[in-house]
Formats: C-alpha cells, sequence, structure tokens
C-alpha cells in the first residue's frame, strides 16, 4: 500500500528484496547506504543472527527527493532467504507496493531460486495479491563469479523469468547492477501508483 | 510541538491522547509499517524506522501469542525511565498499530487509560474506507526519478 499524503505531499513505498538464502539480498542495501549521501537516508536497520544472517529483516529509508511535486520516499526491506523463516517472510511482505526478486547466479543454487521464486508466488497470493500484478524485478546477483560457476542471464531467465519482468545482471558486492535495479522496481512502482492502481 | 497525519480524521484522537496521557512520543501505523500519523519526533527517517520496528514487534508478538495461546498478544510495555507502550487500535479501516514513548511526566497506568479512550475515540472517527484519489505523477516523472536516483547515487 503506497501511503499518499495529500496535505503535505509525500509519498512513502515499501520496496521488499525477496529471493534465496545468501543471494544478496542485504547485500543490494548495504551498498545502496554505502552509496546515498548522509541526508537522504535514514539509520540502516539490521535484525540479524550473530553470524549476521537476516533473522527478521534488514530495513533503509530512503528520500528520492522530489517527483511531481510529491516528496518521494521509499522503504527498503530485504526478508531472511531461508526456508525456515516463512512466516516472518509473510510479515515483510505485507503491504508491499514492489517486489525485487536476487537470484543467486550460480549454477548449484538454480533449485533455489526456482523454489524461492514460488514462496513468493504462494506467499502474495495468501496475502490477496496478485502476483502477476504487483511490480516486481528479478537482479541475477553474482554475475561477476567465474563462468564456469554461474548461469548466465540468459539461462536464468529462462528458469525464473517467465513474466518477462525487468530483469539486470548485478555484482552487489561491488556495485554493478544496484543502482539498475533500483531504478527498475521504483519506476515500475510509481507507474503503478499514478495508474490509480495502488490499492 | 510537531505532529504530522496522512488523514486529517486521526488528528483529533491522537492530539487528546497526547494531551491528556503526557506522553513524549506518539506514533500510529499500518501493520504494513506505514507512518499514519505521528507525533514527537523530529526527522521522517526515524519515524519510517521507528513505524518497521514497531510493526515488526507488533506482528511477532502477535504470532508468538498465536503459536503459545492461541490468541495474539497485545498491549507491550517496555522501559523503566523512558517506557514504550506498544497496541492495535481497531478501526472500520482495519487494524492499526500504536507505539507511544513516556518519561516521568506519565505512567504507564495513566497510558493505558487514555489509550483505552483513544481506541474508542479513534474507532468512532474512523470513516468508512472510500478509494483514494487517484495520484497524478507528470508523464515526465521518469526523468525526475532517473534525476534524483542518480543524485542519489553520486551519478550526477
Amino acid at each position: 500500500m503506497s501511503l499518499v499524503n495529500y496535505q503535505t505531499r509525500e509519498i512513502t513505498c515499501k520496496i521488499v528484496y525477496y529471493g534465496p538464502g545468501r543471494s544478496g539480498k542485504t547485500t543490494n542495501l548495504h551498498y545502496i547506504y554505502s552509496q546515498v549521501p548522509e541526508d537522504r537516508k535514514g539509520t540502516m536497520v539490521s535484525l540479524a543472527t550473530q553470524t549476521d544472517r537476516t533473522l527478521f529483516f534488514d530495513f533503509l529509508p530512503l528520500d528520492l527527493g522530489t517527483i511531481s511535486g510529491f516528496t518521494t520516499r521509499f522503504q527498503l526491506y530485504t526478508v531472511p532467504g531461508q526456508v525456515y523463516y516463512q512466516t516472518t517472510r509473510k510479515l515483510v511482505l505485507q503491504g508491499a507496493d514492489g517486489v525485487v526478486f536476487v537470484a543467486d547466479s550460480q549454477a548449484r543454487q538454480l533449485q533455489e531460486n526456482i523454489e524461492s521464486f514460488q514462496d513468493l508466488h504462494q506467499n502474495l497470493s495468501e496475502q490477496s495479491v496478485d502476483p502477476r500484478a504487483i511490480p516486481l524485478v528479478i537482479q541475477y546477483n553474482k554475475q561477476d563469479l567465474p563462468s564456469d560457476l554461474i548461469l548466465t542471464a540468459e539461462e536464468l531467465a529462462d528458469a525464473v523469468n517467465f513474466r518477462g519482468v525487468p530483469d539486470f545482471s548485478a555484482d552487489a558486492l561491488h556495485g554493478p547492477g544496484v543502482f539498475e535495479t533500483l531504478r527498475g522496481i521504483s519506476e515500475l512502482v510509481l507507474k503503478r501508483l499514478s495508474a490509480g492502481a495502488a490499492r | 510541538m510537531i505532529k504530522t497525519s496522512v488523514e486529517p480524521w486521526i488528528d483529533e484522537p491522537l492530539r487528546r491522547f497526547v494531551d491528556d496521557a503526557g506522553v513524549v512520543l506518539a506514533l500510529l501505523l499500518h501493520p504494513s509499517g506505514q507512518v499514519m500519523a505521528q507525533h514527537g519526533f523530529t526527522k521522517a527517517m526515524d519515524v519510517m524506522s521507528a513505524c518497521a520496528l514497531a510493526a515488526a514487534i507488533h506482528a511477532s508478538s502477535a504470532e508468538l501469542g498465536r503459536l503459545l495461546d492461541g490468541k495474539p498478544f497485545s498491549g507491550l510495555h517496555a522501559g523503566k525511565n523512558r517506557q514504550i507502550y506498544l497496541a492495535a487500535a481497531e478501526t472500520a479501516r482495519g487494524p492499526y498499530i500504536f507505539l507511544t514513548v513516556f518519561d516521568q511526566g506519565s505512567s504507564l497506568g495513566l497510558v493505558r487509560i487514555y489509550f483505552d479512550e483513544f481506541r474508542v475515540n479513534f474507532a468512532k472517527a474512523a470513516p468508512a474506507p472510500v478509494a483514494p484519489p487517484e495520484v497524478v505523477l507528470s508523464s515526465n516523472f521518469e526523468r525526475e526519478l532517473n534525476r534524483n536516483l542518480a543524485v542519489l547515487f553520486g551519478r550526477a
């Protein structure tokens, strides 16, 4: 549910980074956090285990500045990827305006990507959200790894991008693709909001 | 006093609660973590972080209650000098989460009494759900979005 304050002309949107464990969701947020000036971001909140695995979620508020006269803010969340955190993923996904699915490009992680994508669809459906209608982009992360370890973007698209949504190759650890992914989901979310279909 | 609310019907019940209970901070949010109204915060980013955490605490304690007691826990309290109280408030528009912070200027008993009153006033004030007015972004919003994102990432 995008929140629009007509009195103060503010828009707040919730974006959830979803995907299997260790695919790089938190790394995306860390990179964004490292790039954005202090006055345009809030504190990054990470509810993580002692080994830095996401336990509940990561959260990063971003001020995108003024768009069409609206002060526009994005709330970026990640979900814990491990299969046994199903309940937590549902809670974090609640009210999402857009989803970034972060796939792990490693060939041995293909099945985890597929299962996580199915899990996303199921959790959206359970919240009465049409998985085909919610703004979604896919990021193929870790494309910097040696080519014999990873699948190409085309191979990954064949496996998970059957909707033909915007997709991006990325190396979230060093930055390539992170900005493009955020831009991609931002455009879809704002377009949908502008079309009056966000609620 | 700094107070913002997304919809005007929230103002009066919230103002009354803040005045009566003498709290330092008050935050009303949607269960998804979106802020509906706030009193006392000075930075919008702090509000968003507080909302995300409050929604998480509320959701996880409710799930824990369902797991252990068959029904969600409600009315969480913590702290000594600076205390928080977190509880849900139901309206015709659905549930909202209410978080308040208070110090020696108030007490848990006082907050609970006035929160019960707030809950009633808030439910009464809530209008029936209506379709929100359409947000009209200008045709060149993508250009503005790209420019703003480029500034954020130091690419402008």
